[in-house]
């Protein structure tokens, strides 16, 4: 649910090498999707690596918000241009408003997470209305900071996902997302992340538990 | 000319892990040879009146570990490119573990690519990156 590629600045994972990773390592996860930094990428085509490796592979975003970083399911070109993907202080309430008028869902991550998380944000200035759901297991999220995301989950009642937040190969599959149903598009990901049949679980490990 | 092969390396193959020494007198002789003389480096005290928790291994002194780690495996080869990213101070005194595995193969240039991650004694990672090398 949340990995990053050679496409985001801090990332030099190539997405056949995630697929090599999993295939190779026999990472139990059915698909994985891509969630630039600050970026949505139209172009690329990831069919014949989903062929190849019987994965399903969807993309996403991360944008930057005023409550810290927050993955955006359902791109399309109409969500694009309703704010500005690049900027770093987006509103978090404009952000969660205009992804569901267009169709999308966004989801706030690493929540426990020092300024890029969503927790401190609503100590200080309190919730944030629209938010449905948050990511309460980060694979890159350390000490006591997945516990407080999913202690944040449960004080408003919001539904969990977890993502492995993976810049380099290895670390796909770290963290992920069971759903009840098949997932095949990313119309099929929104709508499941609306219904709420889905747990967020450990595949390898979030850090420390490796 | 490396030790190691291109042919013999296989992806997903795991480097051994290598305990680096991050002790004070190492540091101290690390900052001393390379002129980075900076106190958070090489006093716990100072680094803590800059709020960090410690003193911490400069960045540098963390990618030679992990190139090191590589020429353990395979001695002799080249290192074209390291790239890190630093996500957490790695402490001065603290007991990490360098771990390396093989992520690319190029057959084109030959050349492999290898993920590299330095993670302290709780298991969390500290530094990680990737190094593109040349057996």
């Amino acid at each position: 649910m949340h990995n990053h590629s050679v496409m985001s600045d801090d990332s030099r994972a190539k997405v056949e090498n995630y697929c090599q990773w999993v295939h190779k390592r026999g990472v139990p996860i059915d698909g994985f999707v891509l969630s630039e930094h600050r970026k949505f990428d139209f172009e690329s085509d990831y069919r014949s690596l989903e062929d190849e490796y019987g994965l399903r592979i969807l993309k996403a975003a991360e944008v930057e918000t005023d409550y810290g970083h927050v993955l955006v399911y359902g791109v399309n070109e109409d969500m694009y241009a309703a704010f500005d993907f690049s900027a770093i202080r987006l509103s978090l309430a404009e952000v969660v408003n205009e992804v569901a008028r267009c169709g999308g869902i966004a989801v706030p991550c690493h929540p426990g997470r020092t300024r890029v998380g969503m927790l401190a944000h609503v100590r200080d200035r309190g919730p944030v209305e629209g938010v449905e759901v948050i990511e309460t297991l980060n694979g890159g999220s350390r000490g006591t900071e997945n516990d407080e995301a999913g202690g944040l989950a449960q004080e408003y009642g919001y539904r969990g996902i977890g993502g492995s937040d993976a810049h380099i190969v290895s670390h796909i599959g770290r963290c992920a997302t069971r759903f009840a149903d098949p997932i095949e598009t990313v119309e099929d990901l929104v709508e499941a992340l609306r219904g709420g049949d889905y747990q967020a679980i450990h595949t390898t490990g979030t850090e420390g538990e490796r | 000319m490396s030790a190691r092969r291109y042919e013999d390396v296989e992806f997903g193959e795991d480097l051994p892990e290598v305990l680096p020494d991050v002790g004070m007198v190492n540091v101290k002789r690390f900052c001393h040879a390379t002129g980075m003389l900076a106190a958070r480096f090489m006093d716990h005290e100072a680094a803590k009146q800059e709020q960090l928790p410690g003193a911490i291994v400069p960045g540098i002194m963390s990618q030679g570990l992990l190139v090191a780690a590589i020429h353990t495996w395979a001695p002799g080869c080249v290192v074209h490119f390291v790239d890190t990213v630093f996500r957490a101070p790695l402490l001065v005194d603290s007991h990490p573990i360098c771990r390396a595995v093989v992520t690319d193969k190029d057959d084109d240039t030959r050349r492999i690519e290898i993920d590299l991650t330095i993670v302290n004694e709780a298991g969390e990672t500290r530094v990680m990156g990737t190094a593109k090398v040349e057996l």
